[in-house]
């Protein structure tokens, strides 16, 4: 799997190269500012852009703009993006094109290796990754749109882990509730917010995103 | 015991009391009869019933009785009026009681006045702010010589007055209150804005005044009409001449010894308005400024104690466990791997330490995307549903360098804003919360308005005042409106917070 890495530390961006050559990704590019970032992720078009939101030249949230802007250029085009802190601001305006293969993770979520792993591919597969701070912050609202409130508790709790980029299986591990029963939720989640028959992975990005719009 | 007790309850009365000598007063001067039985039995009949509304109504009959003064004394100009007590002065064909007629009006309306603010009758709020003005800009002025121009014009206006101008006799009582009103406030404004130039006009007045005096006393003679000159009289019955060049000297004298005093005062540069308003500014700035810095302190501190107890701690607890792990590595590979996998926990709640450091210190997000995505940021974390209003200039997404908020006033409002919307959650029950951004006429403004239960009170509890205070630093204010049973509103405003206006004059 091809990935460019958008990271403006040196000891992070190495320790990120070594962690990802060692299971098997292929690292194209490693780069540590916003224009080289966008002329890689433009230019290799790899099949995950893995992006530190602050970078230079202005040290602020460039690198998130420079994924974005990406993203507008080739749309589609998987970025995980990664913060030392987490904003519902942010993971709606990487959600907000509907596209899908988005991830928005806190940096700490490296140390899991298989976890981070696991994000990586479910993004470059085209599945949306929230960090769980982000989906803690959404449960922790009262919902105001009209379609959420209709959910049950358990379709909540289906729907934040889907928040979480898990698949079907991991969420019935997690629930403890068998697999058959997790498409039931799913399939209930979907209904009520109204989300026509697609294929699976983009209904999960829709659910995701009105989820984060409530 | 009888005495003992009308004396309190006489007392209890205070100025409702003063009803029975006014409604005296003016049974006499509006019946002309010798008594005013009825009038006195009325008065004291409210003293004694109403005593609330005497004492109300003392002020309002001491101006009236002022005005109806200045009515008198135009009267009195015409002749024909009889013999009329007023206040302690015989009024009428008596040219020294006429004279005293005026001063006594002024001081009924003085005393009116005063009462309205003492006893706090209907409209004695407008009364008291414009009195407080007036007292403000008599304290702010340090050159108490200026005030002297407005008796010198009084009397510059009663001797100017008695001549004929253009073929006019202009010395009517109408004439002089007109011009007297025009001068007197060209000489506030004088006073007001170049104290020390009125003075050097007072001054000056004072000494043509007096000579003047003088050269009247000299071409006096019997066949000149009346000749009035501040408190002395020229006419046939009374050869005053002496009394006029006593008066001339004085004033004279005055002048002398006021002239040389102002005329330095006004090289020197004058103590002016300027001076009191840089003066306030500096006591403003003193004290914004060691709040300013106390507050820096206090932040320092917390900071610190947070870092020792938190990050650093976890940092150690990381080395040791890595230690542990390394000597354990040969000989218990499993206990080493716990210690390894504990490690990396702690690793990552330093980190989670850390961040809540840093957003208390300066939210990423704000620093990222300035003030108005940082609210926005603010309201998605907040259980609340929020109506958000900004109306703020400048880009907020890709390349925000327009005109943005500045930096440290931008993090003031923010942390004021997320205070607000915290009592808002925390305290008041509140069910929605409205807030507005808007910049304007070189001012920045923030409300936070909730429906919650109100009746909060920014003097309790540190938040809101710590908040003030921040604001204070940026000449902003903070106001507060939480009347019992809400709503509740949260008004911020800093003046001049746009980076692009540092180039201008702000």
């Amino acid at each position: 799997m091809r990935v460019v890495i958008g990271e403006d530390l040196f000891l992070l961006r190495e320790g990120l190269v070594k962690l990802l050559s060692a299971h098997g990704f292929d690292i194209v590019a490693a780069v540590g500012t916003a224009p080289d970032l966008l002329a890689a992720l433009v230019g290799e078009r790899p099949d995950v852009g893995i992006v530190d939101v602050r970078l230079p030249p202005t040290h602020t949230d460039d690198g998130l703009r420079a994924a974005l802007r990406a993203r507008a250029q080739v749309p589609g085009l998987p970025v995980l993006v990664l913060s030392q802190y987490v904003e519902q601001l942010y993971a709606r305006e990487l959600l907000a094109d509907q596209a899908g293969g988005v991830g928005y993770l806190l940096k700490d979520r490296v140390f899991n290796d298989d976890q981070f792993t696991g994000a990586i591919r479910a993004v470059a597969a085209g599945g949306t990754v929230l960090d769980p701070e982000v989906v803690r912050k959404l449960l922790g609202r009262r919902s105001r749109t009209e379609p959420l409130t209709r959910l049950t508790p358990r379709e909540h709790e289906v729907l934040a882990l889907m928040a979480e980029g898990r698949s079907n299986a991991a969420i019935a591990q997690r629930l403890f509730i068998t697999e058959k029963a997790v498409s039931k939720h799913a399939a209930g989640i979907f209904a009520k917010l109204d989300l026509a028959p697609s294929d699976d992975d983009n209904r999960r990005v829709l659910a995701v995103l009105a989820y984060l719009e409530s | 015991m009888e005495a003992m007790n009308l004396i309190a309850q006489a007392r209890a009365r205070g100025w409702g009391l003063l009803l029975v000598p006014l409604a005296l007063q003016y049974a006499l001067l509006t019946t002309q009869r010798e008594t005013g039985v009825g009038e006195v039995v009325a008065a004291v009949a409210i003293v004694v019933f109403a005593p609330r509304v005497a004492t109300k109504a003392v002020p309002f009959a001491l101006v009236i009785l002022g005005l109806w003064g200045i009515i008198l004394v135009r009267d009195l100009e015409r002749g024909s009026v009889p013999p009329t007590l007023y206040g302690i002065v015989l009024a009428g064909p008596y040219v020294w009681g006429n004279r005293l007629v005026l001063p006594e009006a002024m001081l009924f309306l003085a005393a009116g006045a005063w009462l309205f603010m003492r006893v706090g009758a209907p409209g004695s709020g407008l009364v008291r702010a414009v009195a407080r003005r007036i007292a403000g800009a008599v304290a702010r002025r340090p050159s108490r010589w200026a005030l002297v121009l407005l008796p010198v014009l009084a009397l510059a206006l009663e001797v100017l007055g008695q001549r004929d101008w253009l073929g006019q006799q202009w010395w009517t009582t109408e004439w002089t209150l007109v011009s007297g009103a025009v001068l007197a406030v060209g000489a506030v404004f004088l006073i007001r804005w170049a104290p020390s130039v009125a003075a050097i006009a007072a001054a000056t007045g004072l000494q043509i005044l007096g000579l003047f005096g003088i050269i009247l006393a000299a071409i006096w003679t019997p066949a000149m009409p009346d000749q009035y000159y501040g408190v002395v009289a020229l006419n046939p019955q009374f050869d005053t001449r002496a009394g006029a060049v006593a008066q001339g000297l004085v004033l004279l004298a005055a002048g002398a010894y006021l002239m040389p005093r102002v005329i330095r005062q006004h090289l020197a540069g004058a103590p002016d308005r300027n001076l009191a308003a840089l003066t306030e500014r500096v006591q403003t700035l003193t004290q914004t400024r060691t709040d300013a810095v106390g507050a820096a302190a206090a932040e320092l501190r917390r900071i610190e104690r947070d870092l020792h107890d938190g990050a650093q701690a976890r940092l150690v607890a990381l080395g040791m466990s890595l230690r542990a792990a390394e000597r354990m590595f040969a000989s218990n590979p499993e206990a080493a791997l716990a210690l390894v996998t504990e490690a990396r926990e702690t690793s990552s709640r330093a980190l989670t330490d850390l961040r809540d450091l840093v957003r208390g210190i300066y939210p990423p997000v704000l620093a990222d995307r300035g003030l108005a995505d940082a609210v926005r940021a603010l309201v998605l974390d907040t259980p609340l549903p929020i109506e958000l209003d900004i109306d703020l200039p400048g880009p907020t997404d890709a390349g925000g360098q327009a005109s943005t908020i500045e930096m440290p006033v931008g993090a003031a409002v923010y942390f004021a804003v997320a205070e607000a919307l915290a009592n808002a959650v925390r305290h008041s029950g509140a069910r929605t919360v409205r807030i507005h951004l808007s910049h304007a006429a070189g001012t920045l403004r923030a409300q936070v308005t909730d429906d919650g239960a109100g009746g909060a009170d920014p003097a309790q509890g540190t938040g809101l005042a710590g908040v003030e205070r921040r604001l204070a630093t940026f000449d902003g204010i903070l106001a507060v409106s939480s009347p019992p049973g809400g709503p509740t509103i949260i008004a911020i405003e800093v003046p001049c917070a746009l980076s692009s206006a540092k180039t201008s004059s702000c």
